[in-house]
């Protein structure tokens, strides 16, 4: 064998070799993409203040993460793009006028508390993005509240509506403006249709759990109609549910991350389905009007319970 | 509609490749590395010793592992404790005379004078051990034989082939087989789009999305019954070993396997002990720096490190996967928790779980985990987003429990108990 042959350096590697091409830097690039039609959706809807909310937000995520990394004496890993994912979901959940400090704030708190203080990608209990929206919503209700800080719109709230005008009042918002975004909400949970055609673009493609996001709506859509057929004129529709709030993100992108959901099927369709119904809970007897992300937060803290749901080992008796 | 929420949406998963071309022979060695580890050499094989095809160069001690004849007309250049290397030469009249008095055995008429029964089947094994074959897996101690007619890895595409175009090769295989073994009822596993019939075998199908030709799966396919007792499972390959010697005559030196890299594929029937190297140049693969080499199928093989590594009986394939075409491997990664092994596991499990169990030696915890249920399918591995090596971490955890249950083997009696004072020491130890 001639030794040219020889030289030729081979790479070592652990079976299996062939791989599925699905890397955790790919995987955030393809959130991305299925969020980028909502993004649009939000500055067609918002304008240049939701670009600059969504910029600083996904800027400090990744700047902090890089930052607790280095302090960390690990390797910076920010290029994977889970922390930018992170940032543009919790920048969807807020105001369109949020102050700059706000987003700042929270952005920080969503990395350093929801993210690396339990020890970076997937190890964190409770979802990234909400943690950061849960402490900013505890802290400053009034700045948090999309109806009170967006003065300057014709757009509703519909789910003040519907607590505050009766399920009537609610259902005279036409659904084509609920699935265009001409709502007063995040501004980029509002973005319905935007959101749903993304959602249901990643969960065929495998990179969210279809299980998880059809319990979750299956919860939401049940428990709207079981409301609505047990008196019609106090609740509103199904549909309605669905369309507003943060409903389809907490869906798609939300309760899905995978780090804190359930990894079998049945559990998963079982923790998207408590979720589900939690939303609807919160909504008709609580005092937030949407109830969609503490309904995920608990959601994620039920995970590991229902995670003990497992089939018997193969050949296990 | 199961198929339709597959993670596999690789094509080349569905283990049916439509390839039903009679196998090619493969090179004529220049260079031979046959595997001779524990193997008692016979008398006069050393360095320079000229040896002719058929010639037996070794014993080995186990009665159910063959023993080791040359493939080629060569020279021995080197001897260590692993290998035996041979160099091709030109083979002189004298070389020649004793290559052609090789004697062709009758192996079918040789395994009907063994005789019914164990002891029968036990001067059968013997001789086929003496043929070259290992018998160690093919079904002595069951009642009902599966043959898992199924390409053991996505890429090996040689069992169509012998199914469709070797079905003599098969079939002597199965006269010997049926020899062989004492189970009563043999069938042949195939992949359910297959439609196969033979006269003498019971045919089953079974899925043919893998990792549906794992053994164990095959078993669950054909009788339903997860690791039931009294069913054993011979591969294909095995079976066209046994049909090649009964064929020929002669001690087996040879394996078919599959060559395959991105845009090449190819069945050949490759002499025992050639070199990795050779086969792709014969193949026309051309490696470049970076490139794995693999010997076996792709999900569950072993990487090479160099080109003079050999082919030897029993080599299912040898891939070369392209630099670039899959994401490197990250030793390092820590898992991210993301559930794609535990959703697609065959077996059940939790690798997420078992590989970090790995990674900090808390094996004992991957043994409560079930670690030793592990198929080894290597889809672990495959969806792993994180590029962790999870297969190889829960190889790691069953290896180190194969130790810890090793020293605990032999528990340390006490001396001098009788049955007489030791309820005396337990009533001591009660109180």
């Amino acid at each position: 064998m001639p030794d040219a042959r020889n030289a030729v350096l081979l790479a070592m590697s652990a079976p299996p070799y062939w791989h599925c091409g699905r890397t955790v830097q790919r995987q955030s690039l393809w959130i991305a993409a299925a969020l980028a039609p909502a993004v649009l959706c939000a500055l067609w809807n918002w304008g240049l203040p939701a670009l600059r909310v969504m910029a600083l937000s996904v800027a400090v995520c990744v700047a902090v993460e890089a930052l607790c990394q280095k302090a960390m004496g690990r390797e910076i890993a920010v290029d994977d793009g889970t922390a930018a994912v992170s940032g543009l979901l919790l920048a969807f959940m807020l105001p369109a006028a949020a102050p700059w400090w706000l987003v700042c704030l929270g952005a920080v708190v969503a990395i350093c508390l929801g993210k690396m203080a339990f020890g970076g990608l997937g190890a964190n209990p409770v979802n990234t993005s909400l943690v950061g929206w849960a402490v900013l919503f505890v802290s400053f209700p009034l700045l948090m509240d999309a109806n009170a800080m967006q003065l300057d719109t014709e757009f509703v709230d519909p789910l003040l509506r519907l607590k505050f005008f009766g399920a009537a009042a609610a259902e005279e918002i036409p659904f084509t403006d609920l699935l265009l975004g001409h709502q007063i909400n995040g501004l980029g949970a509002g973005q319905a249709g935007a959101l749903l055609l993304g959602g249901s673009f990643l969960a065929a493609r495998g990179f969210v759990r279809w299980h998880i996001a059809l319990g979750f709506f299956l919860g939401v859509a049940g428990l709207a109609t079981a409301f609505a057929l047990a008196d019609p004129a106090a609740n509103a529709s199904p549909f309605f549910h669905l369309a507003t709030g943060s409903v389809l993100l907490g869906g798609f992108f939300l309760i899905t991350d995978p780090a804190n959901a359930p990894s079998r099927p049945l559990p998963m369709f079982l923790y998207g389905l408590v979720g589900g119904a939690l939303v609807m809970l919160i909504r008709k007897y609580g005092v937030y009007a949407d109830g969609t992300p503490f309904a995920i937060l608990l959601a994620n803290l039920l995970a590991p319970q229902l995670d003990l749901l497992r089939p018997k080992p193969f050949g296990g008796r | 509609m199961k198929e339709l929420f597959t993670m596999l949406t690789d094509p080349r998963f569905h283990l049916l490749y439509g390839v039903t071309q009679r196998f090619s022979m493969g090179p004529e060695p220049r260079q031979v590395r046959l595997n001779r580890e524990s193997m008692t050499l016979s008398e006069g094989i050393k360095k320079k010793t000229r040896v002719y095809p058929f010639m037996k160069l070794g014993t080995h001690p186990s009665p159910l592992k063959g023993d080791l004849y040359s493939p080629i007309f060569g020279v021995v250049s080197e001897i260590n404790e692993r290998s035996l290397f041979l160099e091709a030469v030109e083979p002189d009249e004298e070389l020649r005379a004793l290559a052609d008095g090789v004697h062709k055995a009758d192996v079918m008429e040789l395994a009907r004078d063994c005789g019914a029964g164990a002891e029968g089947r036990k001067r059968l094994a013997q001789l086929l051990k003496e043929l070259g074959l290992n018998t160690k897996s093919l079904g002595q101690e069951c009642e009902t034989l599966i043959i898992n007619g199924l390409n053991p890895d996505p890429g090996i595409t040689w069992a169509e082939p012998m199914l469709m175009t070797h079905r003599a090769t098969l079939s002597a295989g199965l006269a010997l087989l049926r020899q062989l073994t004492p189970a009563r009822k043999i069938v042949l596993a195939v992949p359910k789009e297959m439609r196969l019939q033979f006269h003498d075998l019971e045919v089953a199908s079974v899925p043919s999305q893998y990792p549906a030709s794992v053994n164990e799966l095959v078993v669950k396919a054909v009788t339903g019954k997860e690791r039931p007792d009294g069913v054993g499972i011979v591969g294909l390959h095995n079976l066209w070993s046994l049909g090649r010697v009964v064929e020929t005559g002669l001690p087996l030196v040879e394996t078919v396997l599959t060559v395959g890299s991105l845009r090449h594929s190819g069945n050949y029937i490759v002499k025992d002990g050639c070199m990795v190297g050779e086969l792709l140049d014969f193949a026309g693969i051309e490696l470049r720096e970076g490139d794995a080499l693999v010997r076996g199928g792709p999900l569950r093989g072993e990487s090479l490190d160099k080109l003079s590594r050999s082919v030897t009986r029993g080599a299912m394939g040898v891939f070369v996967v392209e630099a670039g075409t899959v994401p490197p491997m990250q030793g390092h990664a820590p898992c991210i928790n993301c559930g794609a092994c535990v959703l697609i596991c065959p077996a059940h499990l939790s690798p997420n779980l078992l590989s970090r169990y790995a990674e900090f030696a808390l094996h004992e915890r991957a043994r409560k985990e079930h670690v030793q249920s592990c198929l080894e399918c290597g889809l672990c591995g495959y969806v792993c987003i994180a590029r962790r090596p999870v297969l190889q971490y829960i190889r790691l955890a069953k290896h180190k429990l194969a130790e810890a249950d090793q020293q605990k083997l032999t528990p340390l009696e006490p001396v001098g108990v009788t049955p007489g004072n030791e309820p005396a020491s337990k009533e001591d130890s009660h109180a």
